[in-house]
């Protein structure tokens, strides 16, 4: 969507503004409309037939009467195209059907869903981006011995899996130690031990450009003029260093949440936690392809969004990036 | 029955056993338990929420009607009851129902119902009542697979009067009230049924000591105490309502977690407990284990006798006789699951079993498949016979064998291998599994089946359970068709004399063990652990389901 003849710069700035953000739309509706596509032809290729899925799955002897009866009602008897067709119609005007195995709205299913999810997602960021930054700041200070100390920690917790780092926080600090429950309550002591879990490994991954961009800054000649302004040492990192060690981070952040989503899948259920990673498992073993449209669609949707927003994030702390 | 376990991926399964074996290495210093300790000490109190944690998938309907497995069956025993049940001892005793009678010819049957039993939205209970259930059961839309089957030989239905229901078989069948007596059979309240599917599923109606008060999705079905129960099973502890105010149903699909939240103190009982925790509860004073075995089939590995090379029955029996089993089960399951014989569960009186056909033996393998015409070895050492290679293709349902079950099938492998038979296993989610049996792609498989009695034998290996059903399922995974066995077992499922009935059983169950259609492994597991805290544990229905009427929280 971007105009081939770019107009001046200074005179149609918020034009181009327009034209980027209409951009974004276009390149996420294309986005849902692929993933939308995706799963509706790749869930044909798995084994198993819808009809019986929503009968209760492969083992529940359904009869063919029952089965006629199901394939009917959820128009599995109309030629794949028109089924096609009328999936991308009835997702275009927002109605995602309704869930095979649990024969309720999907869209219900979601609204109940969505807040826990995005709880620990957001959380698990924040703490990521809290740690990376710290842990980034301390060692930029601490000399070669603590740069190499930091850098080994975050490479051991960017290459830990959730399962196994989750499986070791339950057993020290809820068997061991007694201190938190090992089941996500919805008590904000049950979000510790999944937040922990899946902000440890982001930390670490973080961690590592950020000191990387942030060094570059620390050594960088805009830091020395700085220094021989008189600005402290606190002064450069806080005013110049931070702002460099952000910019990949933003960059990265859409990233992380997209990885965070498909982390809630293994960390919601070892910590019995309601959410969106663990319906899509349920999901996918059920053959609930409602189901698994709306939260594949959803988490889709989410990331295009976030990715915008990091976009614009970037922008803000990087005024050299252009909008076009 | 059929029916699907946790549901969690292998990549759970793996870290849960790594973590369950470091709570292992943690707990061994803990001190043993004395003997006996007693479970029913001082006196019941009121009050307290129980809080219990499934291992299993949450059930997408709380009406066992709808489907019909093993989860659904075990938070509906606390709202439902069924007209029949077991006691502690095995036998079958009437429950919502008074009585039972047949006519001579066994085509009719007459139960009367229980007089004065309201449902929990005050409907009373009668013949009319359990009629709506049996039509609620056998109408397609409800897409019951395990209750339906259970009444499939009712040809018509009628109330007598309120307390009597007569009903018309098209053929005799001697299992029917063991059929009355599963959780898949129970009775809800006429007016409930009359609502939605959706409405229904959400929150089922029945006469039990609980009634379901929410269910969140994901989290927790919430039961609260039904104040106006007055029948309980003749063999419970105590009459009136319920000791608890309600149970927490919890659903904590990794093993590791659920025993942690155990150990916490933050849930009181679990289920699906895996032999490990088991073992490692063992050493601690403040968990118990309830060991309650489903009835119906052992859990067994069934040969498919219908295509090359288990359509010989040398190489049925020289498979059986080059795995090691006993080694494989002892090392393990920690002596939780006592080995099987039989093709019926220990818990099923007519079981029949013979220890004698199932040693392990390789050098009678190797004699078996040297007859067999397997006479010569590939480059990999696997038998050969026509230049094939001996190799036999066992998919394993990830949902169903639990992970010790897994390992003892590869164990099984190795020991085969040794024997010069090759077993591929794959390991495989349901849908796919199941699409494997429907193609026929297997020659070993293991696949749970829970039923109440030894009509289960039918179910398995009667000819006429070959036939595919719509959705390409049957029950007759080792292919076996015999004409004598088919006479044996229906004749035993109409006979009126118990003797014979006995007698016919044990018969088809000496074919289908010497025939070598089966390889008995252990009792379909049902293990549960809970806090030494959680008094009067232990009665459950006619599946093994428990019933936590009696049950109460001590200080």
């Amino acid at each position: 969507m971007t105009p081939k003849t770019a107009p001046p710069r200074s005179t149609d700035r918020p034009l181009k503004a327009v034209y980027w953000v209409l951009g974004k739309i276009g390149g996420g509706v294309f986005v849902l409309w692929a993933v939308a596509t995706a799963i509706f032809f790749g869930i044909r290729m798995i084994p198993g037939d819808p009809a019986q899925a929503i009968m209760g799955g492969p083992g529940s002897q359904a009869s063919a009467e029952a089965l006629a009866q199901a394939r009917a009602d959820y128009g599995l008897d109309q030629p794949l195209a028109v089924q096609y067709f009328s999936q991308l119609w009835r997702l275009a005007t927002g109605d995602l059907g309704t869930s095979y195995s649990l024969k309720i709205p999907v869209a219900e299913v979601l609204r109940e869903l969505v807040p826990p999810t995005l709880t620990l997602a957001v959380l698990a960021l924040l703490v990521a981006w809290v740690l990376a930054l710290a842990v980034a700041t301390a060692s930029i200070r601490s000399g070669a011995v603590g740069r190499a100390l930091a850098s080994g920690l975050e490479i051991i917790s960017a290459a830990v899996p959730h399962f196994w780092l989750a499986s070791v926080l339950i057993m020290l600090f809820s068997t061991t130690l007694g201190w938190l429950p090992p089941v996500s309550t919805q008590t904000p002591a049950g979000l510790v031990l999944p937040v922990a879990t899946l902000a440890l490994p982001l930390a670490g991954f973080l961690g590592q450009v950020m000191r990387d961009s942030m060094l570059d800054a620390h050594t960088s000649s805009f830091a020395l003029s700085a220094r021989a302004r008189g600005e402290s040492e606190n002064g450069v990192l806080l005013r110049h260093a931070l702002r460099h060690a952000a910019l990949p981070g933003i960059a990265l952040s859409g990233w992380a949440f997209g990885s965070l989503l498909s982390g809630a899948v293994v960390v919601e259920s070892i910590f019995a936690r309601p959410g969106l990673g663990r319906s899509l498992l349920s999901a996918v073993t059920a053959r609930d392809i409602p189901m698994v449209t709306g939260v594949a669609l959803l988490s889709a949707a989410t990331y295009v969004v976030i990715m915008a927003f990091s976009d614009v994030a970037e922008r803000l702390a990087d005024p050299r990036i252009g909008t076009a | 029955m059929i029916h699907a376990r946790t549901l969690a991926p292998r990549v759970l399964t793996t870290s849960a056993m790594l973590a369950a074996a470091l709570i292992l290495a943690g707990c061994s210093s803990t001190p043993a338990p004395g003997p006996g300790a007693g479970n029913d000490a001082g006196t019941p109190v009121s009050g307290g929420t129980l809080v219990y944690a499934s291992g299993d998938a949450e059930p997408s309907c709380l009406d066992p009607h709808v489907g019909g497995n093993y989860p659904q069956a075990l938070v509906s025993s606390q709202y439902l009851e069924t007209l029949y049940t077991k006691d502690a001892s095995g036998e079958l005793i009437p429950w919502l129902a008074s009585d039972s009678t047949v006519s001579e010819d066994g085509l009719t049957r007459t139960v009367k119902i229980r007089e004065g039993i309201k449902f929990t939205d005050g409907t009373a209970l009668d013949a009319t009542a359990v009629i709506a259930n049996f039509k609620h059961l056998l109408d397609p839309k409800t897409a019951s697979s395990t209750g339906y089957l259970a009444l499939g030989k009712i040809k018509d239905m009628k109330a007598v009067d309120a307390s009597t229901l007569e009903l018309t078989l098209s053929t005799p069948d001697n299992s029917l009230l063991e059929s009355f007596s599963m959780p898949w059979v129970a009775i809800e309240s006429p007016t409930a049924l009359k609502r939605s599917q959706a409405d229904n599923c959400a929150a089922p109606v029945g006469t039990g000591p609980f009634k379901v008060a929410s269910w969140k999705k994901q989290d927790a079905v919430n039961l609260v105490r039904n104040e106006n129960y007055v029948r309980p099973v003749a063999a419970a502890g105590h009459e009136g309502p319920a000791y608890l105010d309600g149970i927490t149903w919890r659903f904590i699909p990794e093993a590791a977690t659920r025993y942690a939240a155990l150990q916490a103190g933050e849930v009181n009982i679990i289920d699906n407990a895996q032999p490990d925790t088991i073992a490692a509860a063992a050493k601690n004073d403040a968990i118990k284990h309830l060991d309650a075995p489903r009835p119906g089939a052992s859990n067994r590995i069934e040969m498919n006798s219908s295509k090359a090379p288990f359509d010989d029955v040398r190489v049925r029996e020289a498979f059986v006789r080059a795995v090691n089993v006993n080694a494989g089960i002892d090392s393990l399951f920690f002596g939780t699951a006592p080995r099987s014989y039989s093709p019926l569960s220990s818990v099923e009186p007519l079981g029949y079993s013979d220890e004698s056909l199932f040693g392990y033996d390789p050098a009678k393998a190797g004699e078996l498949l040297d007859a067999a015409g397997y006479t010569q070895r590939d480059a990999e050492g696997y038998r050969t016979k026509d230049g094939k290679r001996l190799s036999l293709t066992f998919p394993v349902s990830t949902s169903q064998s639990v992970p010790a079950e897994q390992s003892l099938f590869e164990q099984l492998q190795a020991t085969a291998k040794e024997s010069g038979i090759e077993i591929k296993l794959n390991l495989l989610d349901l849908s796919s599994w199941y699409g494997a049996l429907f193609a026929h792609d297997y020659n070993l498989v293991s696949a749970p089946y829970t039923k109440v009695g030894p009509s289960v034998l039918s179910v398995l290996f009667h000819s006429d359970s070959t036939i595919p059903a719509p959705s390409g399922y049957f029950a007759n995974l080792s292919q076996v068709k015999n004409p004598e066995l088919d006479k044996l077992l229906d004749t035993a499922g109409s006979t009126k004399d118990e003797a014979q009935r006995k007698d016919l059983y044990a018969k088809a169950q000496k074919l289908v063990l010497e025939g070598y259609y089966l390889l008995p492994l252990y009792d379909q597991q049902n293990h549960f652990l809970y806090s030494a805290k959680t008094q009067g544990i232990g009665a459950t229905t006619a599946v093994a389901s428990p019933i936590f009427f009696d049950t109460w929280l001590s200080k």
